[in-house]
């Protein structure tokens, strides 16, 4: 029940501000037009690197926006609220990670094959794209509220969130793009579709209890 | 009570932990040194060329016990980042935050000296093989757990116990990452050593000695430096204790 009222109005807070669910879009607009400037616009260099470059503007797009996973409910005190309330923390947790996915996760998903357009990747490799980042994404919001609860009373924490979370998400990218490479090789991308989801189980379970524990110490 | 129990809870708490360690430094930094020499003279000058890569491949003595330290390290790192998280041990929270840099630069001077042996054996100074890159996310660790930990420092209890969460995330993870980063590609040679038999690993008993004598120096030195720092740091974060101005009224 409060799990529901929590991400209502997470989701609610988000939509207030637009600015939440464009900016990692245009900033991977932004980014992707630096690709054919850089390496030239030949068709074919853009369409060897598509998959690895789709994956991680995804990656860093939704890396920009953890910072403020908890940042905001830290500093109104509405975070020491919720620890108050007899919620358990985890599921408070579950439920943040879930509005950081319906805000900024969900967006990246259905704007990728936009991104995709613009590398040239090839046409049977949409399908695994967008599957593969619909496991993956949760997985960033997820190990975000992590990153998320462990730096949100420092004032600079962007940096130090990315060294934190970067070597956690390396497995994730690396099935994750290459779910999508094989596939553009031909070959058959389910051994690494199962990896990913794998990871995705792994991180619902773990990740709320490690952010949970994160909020009582910085809480204190 | 029993001599081990009692040794046991004498270094958990921080007076005895200093004042037992301080007996500990000099035996450990003279046994780290004198192991280093031999092993290096032998290494260097003793120990045979190899059949393939003559003489270049003798900065395995400093590689491999090197990398060694670096993954031992951070499991120390993350055992006593449990104890100083689940017990809140102020002792373990030291030895913790003592390893850290230690196992950095043995995590730096692994990929420095592969580096240097890469450039003329694989004719490149990196190449995105399963093993380096391993290292290198290590190194992230490392500097993830340092970093949490800097960024708190006005209040080292909590930071302490934030980069004890770091470090435990991190060692879950760790085999995850090993994995991935292993299936993901590969052309670094086999392990150094087989204990199991096998074909490969060293055989010759005059290449594996130095070896073996350089990894025993590295376990030592890493005791000398993580005691010296961990002393340190409980001096630092008990500075209003009345053991700690004791100790400065007796010397």
């Amino acid at each position: 029940m409060r799990f529901w009222i929590l991400l209502q109005r997470d989701v609610l807070v988000a939509w207030r501000k637009k600015s939440n669910i464009y900016q990692p879009l245009v900033f991977q607009l932004l980014i992707v037009t630096m690709f054919p400037l850089g390496l030239g616009a030949g068709a074919q260099t853009l369409q060897k690197i598509a998959p690895a470059v789709v994956w991680i503007l995804a990656l860093i797009s939704t890396l920009i926006t953890l910072e403020n996973i908890f940042k905001d409910d830290y500093e109104d005190g509405s975070l020491a609220l919720y620890t108050l309330s007899g919620m358990s923390l985890p599921v408070a947790v579950i439920a943040k990670a879930a509005a950081h996915w319906l805000t900024t996760g969900l967006p990246v998903i259905i704007f990728a094959p936009v991104i995709a357009v613009l590398l040239h990747l090839p046409a049977s490799a949409y399908g695994i794209l967008m599957l593969s980042l619909l496991i993956a994404t949760p997985i960033f919001s997820l190990l975000g509220t992590v990153g998320s609860a462990l730096i949100m009373n420092l004032k600079n924490g962007g940096m130090l969130l990315s060294v934190l979370i970067m070597p956690l998400l390396a497995p994730v990218l690396i099935f994750g793009a290459g779910a999508v490479l094989e596939t553009t090789l031909g070959n058959t991308p389910v051994g690494h579709i199962t990896l990913l989801a794998g990871c995705f189980v792994l991180s619902l379970t773990l990740a709320p209890l490690a952010a949970a524990a994160a909020i009582k110490v910085n809480l204190e | 009570m029993n001599k081990i129990v009692k040794f046991y809870h004498e270094m958990g708490s921080p007076p005895s932990f200093y004042r037992i360690t301080g007996h500990w430094l000099k035996p450990l930094l003279i046994l780290a040194l004198l192991l280093t020499v031999y092993g290096l003279i032998d290494g260097l000058f003793f120990a045979p060329p190899d059949y393939q890569q003559g003489d270049s491949y003798r900065i395995m003595f400093v590689h491999v016990p090197a990398a060694w330290m670096s993954m031992f390290i951070y499991f120390i790192i993350g055992v006593s980042g449990i104890i100083a998280f689940v017990w809140r041990m102020k002792v373990a929270e030291a030895v913790m935050m003592a390893s850290a840099p230690i196992g950095a630069l043995f995590t730096a001077l692994t990929l420095l000296t592969g580096m240097l042996w890469g450039k003329p054996m694989w004719g490149t100074y990196w190449d995105w093989d399963a093993r380096m890159t391993s290292e290198l996310i290590l190194l992230f660790l490392y500097i993830g757990v340092m970093g949490i930990y800097s960024a708190y420092d006005d209040d080292p209890r909590k930071a302490a116990r934030l980069a004890a969460l770091v470090a435990i995330i991190g060692l879950i993870n760790l085999p995850i990452i090993r994995y991935s980063v292993e299936w993901w590609t590969s052309i670094h040679q086999g392990a150094s050593i087989s204990i199991m038999g096998g074909n490969s690993g060293i055989k010759e008993w005059s290449m594996l000695r130095p070896l073996l004598v350089m990894a025993l120096a590295t376990k030592f030195y890493y005791l000398y430096s993580m005691l010296h720092r961990a002393r340190s740091y409980l001096l630092r974060t008990e500075q209003n204790k009345s053991w700690v101005s004791k100790q400065f009224i007796e010397n």
